[in-house]
């Protein structure tokens, strides 16, 4: 069974524009699924409906069988985290290790753990040595692995990525690209990642591609961008690889390679037979 | 003439217990009517460098030649505002900065500010929104209304129309979806290759460096460590190492393709010239 | 901004800083009290010893309660003025041209002044040793009381901290905006009327809207990380009384009844 089911989901901020116009699809148990579209696609929306932020209009969202609504929201919660873009907006307490027990504290885990829990889990971030620093003081890679210390040590089964990297320097980008495919490479953890970076849609396992609030694509990375005129119609970006191809595919040369190399020896080829 | 940093350092919180040296004897000289690039790891003192550029920081010590002006270190500024007219800053996130009530007004409030007459300024924000991408319908609504890519076009045209001569970039693409990112750099080049106005841009994106960049400055730690064409930072691999820096795909892709004995010229650093370039040598 | 004093925290370790912030609270009313009360030059005397031994003690030098006391010049020269012009009472202690000063004037001036001083340093010192979380904490157990008539006592806490924590980003927000309303010709020190409001508004609009914009991510964040306004929750520090908190406290009573024994003996 999956452990995510998107049933024709509808949400509308007012009433001209549908954000989310009729989503479905499941994501399995330890999944890592990457959700790329433009901005203004429904992205974050259905982000948002995922995590119980916003109320689905019409349709289903559940979580392991149970509706997400007001009713279960709150053992949905205890299991669900969202890491959102901004990494000053999601930085609660004064500190690293009072952000930390932010949660700790909504959960009611008595005040007597959480040094132990807090230490654990900036230690998973590489963030042991900076418990007592203020936001402030960190960078903008470090706010962000801060926030996600702070829902493992909840220990949620689900984490939605809310385009969590896009707003970080390439260092900041690259740590927390990381520590996400850490946490993907289990199988206890199912992610959900909203993204731009192509490099991180070929790290998952599974692909949505959304436009303007409808389901667009939905399949292995790979077969995604084996259509990746398809996503340029959309004004989607597209690995690089595929702009060569593309680029040349202008220029009336038919590049097949499935790689950089391949496709410079093709071009060998064809310049050898002049 | 170009833009001349003389021994140039920076202290923020001078004086006090924590005073940090943010740019250090800084000699430079920015070539006119190019595109440079500024680049370096987060904390390396690009933003405090360009922020010199239109006097929105002094020196600590040394100067900045830029066009007529001349800024030295602990002498209260004169002409900011022709200098700023003349050196347009575009931020980071440039579009937390709409406040008017209508788009078009907010655009034509820096040439009102610099004393450009409200109808010639109207008209020229009128022509930097169509610039920039911004529909003639949008231009009697509400800034805060527009999505957020739109919102970023504004802003940009809010300093275009200023007519500067030299235009900063700080991050301009940072948070845009790629094919709108593009579109914005292209605008600039655009501008530079047209109207030759000077383009400084700081950018982590090293691709867009290489794609467009005829200079560029490597600064480290406060400490400039590079300057010079772009091209011939990207080509040596010592430099790139030391700098902690990744080689751009575009870049392997066109030494694989040199080293295949194809011909490319100096030029052929964006996909299409490459393409245009190798179509030439190759038989269909 | 590095010049403003008043209400800022030293993150240094001392004695004064390990006091649990709800003995530095009710140390705070108890010597208000204490400065209140007397009319005595010699209590007062009394008074800003103890407070000498106190501020040794936080390891926090004199320079930095001077300098708080900066903002309040201004209001000390308008309160003598005042006065002078109205107190008519007493010695005339010397004249300027044909206006009399009279000696009343001038003392009850300074006893208020001095009254002032007093308590804007011992502010001061709770200020400069609290950490503004713990001050909260603090704030909140004085305020539980008041949950009896459904005060939230809790929720103001809360968005105290917040408040607290989101200072220096939006004063950093501000310099960000200033910088690029600068860029497009602002001038934020001269100019005509008109063009200050504009100027000001430019700074104003863009921070609330982004205020705005942080509130409520920052309240999704809240909510998805499980916090319901009102619920029980755990604390994660948790303040507790010792011996020198009491010890403190029982020092600051002592203070407050010598004051008032001082309106009946002296």
């Amino acid at each position: 069974m999956s452990l995510i089911e998107i049933k024709n989901v509808f949400y509308q901020y007012n009433e001209t524009k549908k954000a989310v116009n009729g989503v479905s699809f499941d994501v399995k148990q330890g999944d890592y699924v990457t959700i790329i579209g433009h901005n203004g696609s429904g992205k974050s929306t259905l982000a948002k409906l995922i995590a119980g932020l916003l109320p689905v209009k019409s349709g289903q969202i559940l979580i392991d069988g149970k509706e997400v609504n007001e009713e279960n929201i709150a053992s949905i919660r205890t299991r669900l985290g969202i890491v959102f873009q901004n990494p000053d907006n999601q930085f609660i307490g004064s500190t690293v290790k009072d952000d930390i027990a932010f949660g700790l504290e909504n959960k009611l885990v008595p005040s007597e753990n959480m040094d132990a829990i807090i230490n654990e889990f900036a230690k998973k971030v590489g963030l042991e040595a900076f418990l007592n620093y203020e936001p402030q003081n960190l960078s903008g890679g470090q706010k962000q692995r801060v926030a996600i210390a702070g829902i493992l040590a909840m220990k949620p089964d689900i984490i939605i990525f809310d385009e969590a990297t896009s707003m970080l320097d390439p260092k900041g980008k690259k740590e927390i690209k990381q520590l996400m495919y850490d946490l993907a490479s289990g199988d206890d953890i199912t992610i959900i990642s909203i993204t731009h970076d192509i490099e991180e849609v070929l790290q998952s396992d599974d692909c949505i591609v959304l436009n303007k609030g409808k389901l667009f694509m939905h399949d292995k990375p790979e077969n995604i961008f084996m259509h990746a005129e398809k996503l340029r119609e959309i004004d989607l970006d597209v690995p690089f690889i595929e702009k060569v191809r593309e680029t040349f595919g202008k220029h009336k040369i038919k590049l097949k390679a499935q790689d950089l190399k391949g496709m410079v020896d093709e071009l060998c080829r064809s310049s050898s037979k002049r | 003439m170009p833009i001349k940093f003389k021994a140039l350092s920076y202290i923020y919180n001078k004086d006090m217990p924590y005073a940090h040296k943010a740019l250090d004897h800084i000699d430079l000289n920015i070539r006119e009517n190019v595109v440079t690039a500024v680049i370096g790891e987060t904390g390396s003192g690009k933003s405090t460098l360009v922020e010199h550029l239109n006097a929105l920081l002094l020196p600590s010590e040394g100067s900045l030649e830029i066009l007529d002006y001349e800024i030295r270190a602990n002498e209260k500024q004169r002409f900011l505002k022709p200098l700023r007219k003349d050196v347009g800053l575009v931020f980071q996130f440039s579009e937390y900065q709409l406040f008017e009530e209508t788009v078009i007004k907010d655009v034509a409030f820096g040439p009102i500010n610099f004393g450009f007459p409200p109808q010639e300024a109207l008209k020229r924000a009128a022509d930097a929104l169509k610039l920039v991408g911004v529909d003639e319908d949008h231009f009697e609504v509400s800034p805060l209304e527009l999505s957020g890519g739109q919102k970023r076009r504004v802003a940009i045209a809010g300093i275009i129309a200023c007519d500067p001569k030299v235009i900063v970039l700080d991050e301009p693409t940072a948070g845009l979806d790629p094919q709108g990112a593009k579109e914005i750099i292209e605008l600039f080049i655009d501008l530079n290759k047209k109207q030759g106005k000077t383009l400084i841009i700081v950018s982590h994106d090293n691709e867009m460096v290489y794609n467009y960049c005829d200079d560029t400055v490597v600064l480290s730690k406060g400490k400039l460590v590079y300057h010079g064409p772009t091209d011939e930072l990207f080509a040596d691999k010592e430099k790139l190492k030391e700098f902690n820096m990744l080689e751009p795909q575009i870049v392997s892709f066109r030494n694989e393709l040199i080293d295949k004995g194809f011909r490319l010229s100096k030029e052929a650093r964006t996909l299409d010239k490459i393409a245009e370039e190798i179509a030439k040598q190759v038989k269909r | 901004m590095n010049d403003l004093v008043f209400g800022k925290y030293i993150p240094i370790d001392s004695e004064m800083h390990k006091l649990d912030p709800r003995a530095k609270l009710i140390g705070l009313f108890l010597m208000i009290g204490a400065v209140f009360v007397p009319k005595s030059w010699w209590v007062f005397l009394a008074i800003a010893l103890c407070l000498a031994v106190a501020l040794l003690m936080a390891k926090i030098g004199i320079r930095m309660i001077v300098q708080s006391f900066k903002p309040m010049i201004m209001m000390m020269i308008f309160l003598l003025v005042i006065n002078s012009l109205t107190i008519r009472t007493g010695d005339i202690l010397f004249t300027i041209g044909s206006f009399a000063i009279y000696k009343d004037a001038i003392f009850n001036t300074l006893f208020v002044i001095v009254r002032l001083l007093l308590m804007i340093s011992i502010t001061t010192l709770l200020t400069a040793t609290t950490n503004p979380l713990d001050l909260t904490l603090g704030i909140e157990w004085l305020l539980k009381p008041l949950e009896a008539i459904r005060f939230p006592a809790h929720e103001v806490a809360m968005m105290v901290s917040i408040a607290l924590r989101f200072i220096p980003t939006i004063i950093e927000e501000t310099m960000r905006i200033m910088n690029a309303q600068k860029s497009r010709g602002v001038d934020f020190e001269n100019g005509r009327l008109s063009e200050k409001i504009s100027a000001i508004l430019s700074l104003i609009v863009p921070l609330f809207s982004v205020a705005f914009e942080r509130a409520y991510e920052l309240a999704d964040a809240m909510e998805a990380r499980g916090y319901v306004p009102g619920a029980k929750r755990t604390r994660y520090h948790v303040l507790k009384f010792r011996f020198k908190d009491y010890l403190f406290i029982f020092i600051c009573v002592v203070i407050l009844a010598g004051s008032i024994a001082s309106r009946f003996y002296l």
